[in-house]
């Protein structure tokens, strides 16, 4: 008996001497209690001192690096918004503040968090990271009349029939879209796909591509897929695409994918050709091992948001600055969306002049506004999507240079 | 026992149910937003949960079995039945949840769910025959992945199919998916639904067949010798199983408005897969149906109050950080069952109404032999 | 290269990793019958130990490889620390199943409280790339890593066995996997050989984490579970218990991926490895080079 309570006082505490510790170091300034704001909330926003947003993410689990990204991107608009006075409703100023809560990329749980969120009276919701947890709480934001921002959900359906649900990030056929017309316009016949097809992004956007490049006549020799965004060998894949003689090959990857993995194992297995990828690959810089043959990664090509040298405001670069100097690490594209759903949240408030589900929705339902943002400049269109320019950037590397060089090659658009 | 008593026991349990059953359908038709928003959808949960431990219980308590690979029948279930219902609401068969006709393709879905889940289980049942144990434990672990990987290559119930594209919003316009209101309003037909199925594997257990299933499992090689076809017994199990985690399925189908296979994999984030289903039974007690109940709805309710409760805000700060991770927790909190419950909250035994009032003396006299055996 | 050429590179690439975490694995479940779900975590824990020591030890002018003795260190304490604090106290009072949700708690345990420690957190992280170079015979080309694993898991297969046959602790380790009661009564320390046991396996579980992130050079607090699992399922395939049945088993699942991915379809890799497993079992329920012994649990 007393082993048995000896084991479990130790094990107890290491776990928590480890995780407090742990815990305490990341806790940031923004992440006070959300306890007494939550109540205050609770009663109709105007009355307290402080909005309280909801944000939902996978913050543990396979996927936690998602929701943590994505945490740490709004807590710091949220920071810089505090310390210029707030969001000012009328003539009074409310601070920010968020509850965070963790789905573990797990839909049943997802719906567990916002239902919380909901009975807790908070109306402004953030989340979730994937789609397939997003879809599963879009309804319940449309009846209870929750706004809900995706930072991350990029499957088109998300927003269409559903007026609360609003993302800042592209949508899949958009990013497809773009990705086919730069393969047209640079004159690529022979394309081919590799994809995940257990990923609801990568295989949503390999869906958008294929169907674009349909409409444009460009012509896919071959397509393959993984079975996880766990998968670790690429190889096969790849020399299957040489086999077709493929000269492009559209990577709809995540950045850990593509630096360790996927752009080595593709030029080991004898790829020349151009990779294209889509928002996932930016931050590919960020995992590339060192000892790595750094040429490998020359035409390695992706759509995204943003590129601070081409950026037309200074949010952009101002965001990666701060963003640098608070948390030692370059930004990725989770940290900046995150950071722009809460931008939003800011304009649209201001613009209703409340912090009250409906108005905040029908706000953001105008689709004259445009929020200038880390992300770039946009407005939404109907649905709930922002309407942004793409921008192809690409990596490069120099016989030499100690590391690969990321550079914007030009803007990309539909029209 | 004498034969009154059994009838005694018996009316108990009725009244019991039909008691339940009341409580909530009268729930059903109270409007509250803590109703609505925290406790339909937890009943929902709860609901395919305890079904999904009872019937893995009659694998690994009361056949000796251990099965890897049981949520891979749950998600039959629900992919099954949501196309079903998908394709039934495509065709125009319905158009309203409170309509007649919902209530027939609500049936029809699950009994489907159910009988497809079954013809698996039989594949899955013939391994059976011939290994034991770990290996057993390695080849349902094999089947539960593959079902999971065959899902996702199928072009219309991948992850592409209902929880992606058009077919989602679909889905929970129309399909099984239920509203937080629906939820609340049918709350009565997930508890009713329970009943039934718990009812059901409880007969079984005690049936002659559940009889020759326990022999099974203490002594293959004397139940064979007196006459029983194992093999029969052991696919039946399987099959029984299986039957009850399509159901499970269907359930899980109602309760979230869109489905991705990860929910049913062999482990996970949430607490709803392969592995977590084996836990429930071990902590409620291997061969207890009453432990399976407890343990689901214990375990579902550690859960959701280490995210969701508001005395985790009561914690100090430092403990406060720990819960930020509630697998942490959950783990840490498992391990103190296991190691002061090794057989599980209710062991082998059942817990009976009828015996309620005589716990406290039961308790007494424990804690009283223990002190007289420390005194000795 | 050939597109067969490529399906045998990637084959034995990725069974030489299985294989040599199968050896571990097989180790420990050969000795105590348990499942170790956490196994998978030991080599997230050993990965995680080599990020940061691989470049130190570089810095310091030694040979990046050799930090892997510093993880097989930390391996084994970490092996060790879990079965003193969680296993041992559960096998006094439980049976074999509640032994393997011991192991499937340890293993969320360790995956979160790595989650947990900043340094670590949830970010992805890229190691030093070793051996990273290629030999090419004629038109073959190999990796220099996935030769290295192949040759060390022999040698770690053929001192292992060693080990058992040869030494007093070995034996006693055999002894302790027959028969428990019958090994206290032999006046062997149970404990001791099993904690000894954990030690080895965890320490193994270090040598392979050095060779897979020599091969994949990424490490991810949630690596453990998909590799662990098919560790397991490697080890089951060769015949639990069998060193050179691990190994077989471990090329034999990373050649049947392989396989799949280049001739049939590159999502479906994962059925036939379970579907190969099922047929092996059905035809010769122990393993391929399994001894039949009795049912176990």
């Amino acid at each position: 008996m007393k082993k048995r309570f000896l084991s479990v006082l130790l094990t107890g505490t290491l776990a928590l001497s480890l995780t407090a510790c742990g815990a305490a170091k990341e806790a940031a300034p923004a992440a006070e209690p959300a306890a007494e704001t939550a109540e205050a909330t609770e009663a109709a926003a105007p009355e307290g001192d402080t909005i309280t947003l909801g944000l939902i993410g996978p913050m543990t689990g396979s996927l936690a690096v998602y929701g943590t990204h994505i945490q740490s991107g709004a807590e710091l608009a949220i920071e810089q918004i505090n310390a210029d006075g707030g969001v000012k409703i009328g003539d009074k100023a409310y601070m920010l503040t968020t509850e965070v809560k963790d789905d573990q990329g797990d839909s049943t749980e997802c719906l567990n968090s916002i239902n919380a969120l909901v009975s807790d009276g908070i109306s402004l919701v953030i989340g979730s990271a994937t789609s397939g947890c997003t879809s599963a709480i879009t309804s319940v934001a449309n009846s209870e009349g929750v706004c809900l921002i995706t930072p991350s959900g990029t499957s088109d359906s998300l927003t269409t029939t559903m007026d609360y649900v609003f993302r800042t990030c592209f949508k899949d056929s958009f990013q497809g879209e773009l990705a086919a017309k730069y393969a047209k316009d640079e004159g690529f016949s022979k394309i081919g796909i590799v994809y995940c097809s257990a990923d609801t992004y990568s295989a949503g956007l390999r869906d958008a591509f294929t169907a674009a490049a349909g409409k444009l006549g460009l012509e896919i020799v071959a397509e393959e897929s993984v079975a996880s965004m766990a998968e670790v060998d690429y190889s096969n894949q790849f020399n299957k695409m040489v086999s077709a003689g493929a000269e492009l090959v559209f990577t709809p990857f995540y950045y850990d994918v593509m630096g360790p993995y996927l752009v080595p194992q593709a030029r080991q297995a004898g790829f020349s050709g151009v990779l294209l990828g889509a928002d996932g690959v930016d931050n590919t810089e960020t995992t590339i091992p060192d000892g790595m043959d750094l040429s490998v990664y020359n035409d390695v090509l992706f759509v995204n948001h943003y590129a601070t040298e081409l950026a037309t405001s200074d949010v952009s670069s101002k965001f990666v600055t701060t963003y640098t100097d608070k948390y030692g690490e370059t930004p990725n594209n989770f940290d900046a969306l995150g950071y722009d759903a809460v931008l939003v949240y800011k304009a649209a408030m201001e613009k209703a002049g409340s912090a009250d589900g409906a108005a905040v929705q029908a706000a953001l339902a105008d689709t004259s506004v445009v929020y200038d943002c880390a992300s770039g400049t946009f407005s939404f269109d109907e649905t709930g999507t922002p309407i942004k320019t793409g921008v192809l950037v690409g990596y490069s590397y120099e016989a030499g240079a100690s590391e690969v060089t990321k550079t914007a090659i030009k803007v990309l658009s539909v029209e | 026992m004498k034969k009154e008593n059994t009838a005694f026991r018996y009316l108990i349990n009725l009244v019991a149910i039909i008691i339940l059953m009341v409580v909530f359908v009268v729930l059903s038709f109270h409007s509250n937003n803590t109703l609505k928003l925290k406790v339909a959808p937890a009943v929902w949960q709860c609901c395919y949960l305890i079904i999904m431990a009872a019937s893995l219980n009659l694998v690994l308590g009361y056949l000796g079995q251990l099965s890897l690979g049981h949520c891979g029948f749950m998600a039959v279930g629900a992919y099954t039945s949501a196309l079903i219902s998908l394709a039934l609401q495509r065709a125009g068969f319905y158009t309203e949840k409170n309509s007649i006709q919902f209530a027939i393709t609500l049936i029809i879905s699950i009994v489907a769910a159910a009988v497809v889940a079954a013809l698996i289980g039989v594949i899955v049942g013939i391994p059976a025959l011939r290994l034991k144990g770990d290996y057993l434990a390695i080849i349902t672990l094999g089947f539960g992945m593959i079902i999971v990987n065959l899902i996702n290559n199928i072009p219309f119930c991948g992850q592409q199919g209902l929880a992606e594209g058009a077919a989602s919003s679909a889905l929970y316009a129309n399909g099984l998916g239920f509203t937080n209101d629906e939820k609340q309003s049918f709350m009565w037909v997930g508890v009713l639904i329970v009943v039934l199925c718990m009812t059901t594997m409880v007969m079984f257990v005690r049936s002659k067949f559940g009889r020759v299933i326990r022999a099974i499992r203490d002594n293959e090689i004397a139940t064979s010798a007196t006459g029983n076809d194992i093999s029969y017994y052991k696919i039946l199990t399987f099959v029984f199983s299986a039957f009850f985690a399509g159901i499970a399925g269907a359930l899980y189908s109602c309760a979230n408005v869109s489905l991705a296979t990860t929910s049913f994999a062999f482990t996970n984030g949430s607490i709803l897969n392969s592995v977590f289903i084996v836990v429930t039974v071990v902590v409620g007690g291997m061969g207890s149906m009453t432990g399976s109940v407890i343990a689901a709805i214990g375990m579902f309710l550690l859960n959701y109050t280490i995210k969701n409760g508001s005395w985790v805000n009561a914690l100090p700060e430092f403990l406060k950080n720990v819960f930020t991770y509630p697998m942490l927790v959950y783990s840490i909190a498992l391990v103190i069952v296991i190691l002061f419950r090794p057989k599980g909250i209710m062991g082998d035994k059942e817990l009976s109404l009828f015996d309620i009032p005589g716990y406290p003396k039961r308790i007494a006299s424990y804690f009283k032999n223990k002190k007289a055996a420390k005194e000795v | 290269m050939s597109t067969f050429m490529q399906f045998i590179t990637t084959g034995l690439r990725l069974g030489s990793v299985y294989a040599l975490i199968a050896l571990g694995y097989t180790m420990v479940y050969g000795i105590i019958k348990l499942i170790n779900f956490a196994h998978g975590d030991f080599i997230m824990v050993g990965g995680y130990t080599l990020f940061f020591t691989i470049p130190a030890f570089m810095k310091l002018g030694l040979p990046g490889w050799a930090a892997v003795f510093i993880a097989i260190i930390v391996c084994a304490v970490v092996g060790m620390l879990v079965e003193l604090l969680a296993y041992r106290p559960v096998r006094k009072r439980g049976n074999n199943l509640t032994s393997l949700i011991t192991a499937i708690a340890m293993s969320f345990i360790l995956e979160n409280l790595a989650q947990a420690i900043p340094a670590i957190g949830p970010d992805p992280r890229v190691p030093y790339m070793l051996f990273n170079n290629d030999i090419k015979i004629g038109s073959f080309s190999i990796s220099v890593a996935t030769l290295i694993t192949i040759v060390v898991s022999a040698i770690i297969m053929i001192g292992l066995y060693q080990f058992t046959q040869k030494t007093k602790i070995g034996r006693a380790m055999r002894c302790v996997s027959e028969d428990k009661q019958a090994a206290v009564l032999m006046g062997i320390n149970v404990n001791k050989v099993i904690i000894i046991t954990f030690a080895i396996g965890a320490g193994l579980a270090a040598v392979a984490a050095l060779m897979y992130i020599a091969q994949y050079p990424k490490v991810t607090t949630t690596m453990g579970a998909t590799l662990g699992i098919y560790a397991f399922v490697s080890a089951v395939l060769g015949g639990i218990g069998s060193l050179p049945g691990a190994m077989l088993g471990g090329i034999i699942i990373g050649i049947v991926q392989s396989g799949t991915s280049t001739y049939i379809s590159s999502s479906m890799a994962d059925t036939f490895v379970y579907l190969i497993l099922i047929v092996v079992l059905m035809v010769k329920p122990a393993g391929i080079l399994g001894k039949n012994i009795g049912e176990k649990v």
